[in-house]
């Protein structure tokens, strides 16, 4: 029952999008049927992400009554996640403060403390990368001058001043990256990935349909 | 500009500075950004699936007629079970779905959308070849498709002439990482660039009004 | 401790400020390098202009707010460019965060100018969990997969949705995406649907979308800041990606010089360890 169920319930649900691939979806069979399944898949990976916040909150919660070391900031994170979620639960009919539209408390949060702070965290990206390229980026051997060359090259085809740059040699020179590596080199390395990598995940996508592939259950 | 405007500039600015203080080193101020942040995050999306996804998709149809859709609403909720170590086999049931579904349409639609029409792309450029230099192009892809393909994908030991093109391989790789790391750079640039223009035009631009 | 000793010891802390010096400059003493236009960009903006007028077009905001910088401005170009040519935009989001408000902010304050209304001249059905359902279920009917928009009208009470059912009325995808959603759209959509489509980028998921350029899965390509740099010139409306511009160089040139730098220090460091110890 705890293994068998899975796995019947994965075998009947892959099918039945590989049979409706090559049959009319908007036939009212096997549309219907996999319309239904899509809602269904909707609505798991819903529970899914609220699955996540329960566990955040849990963790945060014990770190809180136990007064563990920071407790102070995961009481932060707890209020937080209560200042964001509660106004945009409560019914837009209370208050235009409230729900999740334009002008309410959810959406002011979002665009003033959520975004600018996500895009602040990612930002900081680019220092850790310029102090990366300086301290890593050696031409030890032939491969890793090719890479070095090659990174450097691109650096400057894709600013107007590294263009300009390159052009002071050839005018041909920035079309020729464009043509022989970006489109050339680079599109046939990433072909090569691209086949390898949909070629395994139809192979693993198989392998999860007939029940070969379990690791997703856990342990038993 | 309003005052609320300033205010509001103000307060991302000092959020953005908190967060950037991480830099100099680990301190309180970026603390109590990260994890605001944090909280932000996770509450963002309480409100948006409860609404999309719990009303929209589950609640209103439920309502509307259609009363089987209790079964994924309870599958849902067996997602759940994880935080019982005795119940937790249950949200292998809804996890299932979740695979089947995405096996079952990843099967077709990798292959369709991904393997086929790439090896096309790979020698119809290859057939359709017009002019030295187009022709250059062409077997430049084929033979970089090939022996990355043989040099990532082929476990078999790289020796004779599998050597030769996985070391072939190797250099298509590298250049093309080169540029990845080329663009890359860009990329974490760009993001910088975002932030510095809001706080020299946004929050500097508002000191006219203050000082 | 020579020179070259010392900068290979450098505190990251000084990298650091020169990175954010070389990001500041460019604000005090403008430079104005031409930016040129790359075919991948010219072919999407091409490909986009040559659509019927009026036609219907979905535009997803399949990007986090932490790659806006880059995104965004594709975002407004790509807004720009359709409600000029009239066409109908559906504007959706797959991702959790932000995604469905930055669609909201974006094509609304854009529609102000092109005096165009919600309902009638562009929808914002908000967001679905789970992509490959949602992709895949358009396929057979929006409104089954949303009954309402991002406000919660239904979709039966907008105007602009009683002619869309499923992808067969759309004639174009303008996908901007920083994570592989836009993979998704190439496998299910194009793929399955024939509907043409052409993917905005972050610069580093731009490599990666060559191939489906070179296979004619996406007509045209916006790589990163550079490419939305582009686009905006096509349609002729600089914003912010063509103002970053400028920094973006020195902060390149300035990378550049620390790599090199970086590598003529190892190399004179390793002759002179081969001097000593031979």
């Amino acid at each position: 029952m705890r293994t068998t169920l899975p796995l019947a319930v994965a075998f009947i649900t892959g099918l039945v999008f590989v049979i409706t691939f090559f049959l009319n979806e908007e036939s009212p069979l096997v549309g219907g049927v996999s319309k239904q399944l899509l809602d269904w898949l909707i609505i798991i990976g819903g529970f899914t992400l609220l699955l996540g916040v329960v566990s955040i909150l849990r963790v945060s919660w014990q770190s809180v009554e136990r007064r563990k070391e920071d407790w102070i900031y995961k009481l932060i994170t707890i209020l937080s996640v209560l200042v964001m979620a509660i106004p945009g639960l409560l019914p837009e009919s209370w208050s235009s403060l409230f729900g999740r539209q334009e002008g309410t408390i959810y959406d002011w949060l979002f665009l003033n403390l959520q975004a600018p702070m996500m895009a602040t965290m990612f930002a900081t990206l680019a220092f850790y990368i310029a102090s990366a390229a300086y301290r890593a980026f050696r031409a030890r051997t032939a491969e890793a001058t090719i890479l070095l060359v090659t990174a450097t090259l691109v650096m400057l085809w894709r600013v107007p001043m590294g263009e300009a740059f390159l052009n002071l040699f050839s005018e041909e020179i920035p079309g020729l990256i464009n043509t022989y590596i970006m489109g050339g080199v680079n599109l046939a390395v990433q072909r090569g990935i691209i086949i390898g990598a949909a070629l395994g995940a139809a192979a693993m996508s198989l392998r999860i349909i007939l029940g070969i592939e379990r690791t997703y259950m856990g342990k038993s | 500009m309003s005052g609320i405007e300033i205010l509001q500039i103000w307060i991302i600015a000092f959020f953005t500075l908190a967060l950037f203080s991480f830099l100099y080193k680990d301190n309180p101020f970026y603390r109590l950004a990260e994890n605001i942040f944090a909280g932000l995050t996770t509450g963002y999306q309480v409100s948006l699936i409860w609404d999309t996804v719990i009303i929209q998709k589950l609640w209103d149809p439920m309502m509307g007629g259609q009363w089987w859709m209790f079964l994924p609403g309870l599958l849902g909720l067996m997602m759940f079970s994880r935080f019982s170590p005795k119940l937790s086999w249950m949200s292998r049931v809804p996890l299932a779905v979740v695979m089947g579904i995405t096996a079952g349409i990843f099967l077709t639609t990798q292959l369709h959308g991904f393997v086929l029409p790439q090896m096309q792309a790979t020698m119809s450029t290859f057939v359709n070849a017009e002019g030295f230099a187009e022709f250059f192009l062409a077997a430049l892809i084929a033979v970089g498709v090939i022996s990355t393909m043989i040099y990532f994908y082929f476990s078999h030991e790289h020796v004779g002439v599998l050597g030769v093109t996985a070391k072939l391989g190797i250099w298509f790789i590298m250049i093309s990482f080169g540029a990845h790391f080329g663009y890359t750079v860009m990329g974490r640039v760009s993001l910088l660039i975002g932030r510095t223009q809001f706080l020299i035009e946004d929050w500097i631009g508002t000191f006219s009004y203050i000082f | 401790m020579t020179i070259w000793e010392r900068f290979d010891n450098m505190d990251r802390r000084w990298v650091y400020l020169m990175v954010g010096l070389a990001v500041i400059i460019p604000f005090l003493v403008p430079m104005k390098f031409d930016i040129s236009i790359t075919p991948e960009v010219q072919s999407f903006y091409d490909a986009v202009d040559n659509l019927p007028d009026s036609c219907t077009v979905m535009l997803v905001f399949d990007y986090y707010p932490s790659t806006a910088a880059e995104c965004e401005p594709m975002a407004i170009a790509a807004a720009h460019h359709l409600f000029r040519k009239d066409c109908k935009i559906i504007t959706l989001s797959n991702i959790p965060y932000g995604g469905p408000s930055m669609a909201e902010t974006v094509t609304r304050a854009i529609a102000k100018e092109y005096d165009k209304e919600y309902g009638e001249d562009f929808v914002n059905l908000g967001f679905k969990y789970g992509p490959i359902a949602v992709l895949k279920g358009m396929g057979i009917s929006i409104e089954s997969i949303f009954p309402t928009d991002n406000s919660g009208t239904p979709l039966a009470e907008l105007p602009m949705m009683d002619s869309v059912t499923n992808y067969e009325q759309v004639s174009f995808i303008y996908e901007i995406a920083d994570n592989a959603t836009a993979d998704l759209w190439i496998s299910i959509v194009n793929a399955g649907y024939g509907v043409p489509m052409g993917v905005g980028c972050t610069a580093v998921m731009a490599p990666k979308f060559y191939a489906f350029l070179g296979a004619n899965q996406i007509v045209g390509l916006l790589g990163g800041m550079k490419g939305a740099a582009e686009y905006e010139i096509l349609v002729g409306k600089l914003g912010t990606a063509y103002r970053g511009m400028d920094i973006q160089s020195m902060v390149h040139f300035v990378i550049i010089a620390l790599v090199i730098i970086g590598n003529i220090g190892f190399f004179v460091t390793k002759r002179r360890n081969r001097k000593k110890s031979a």
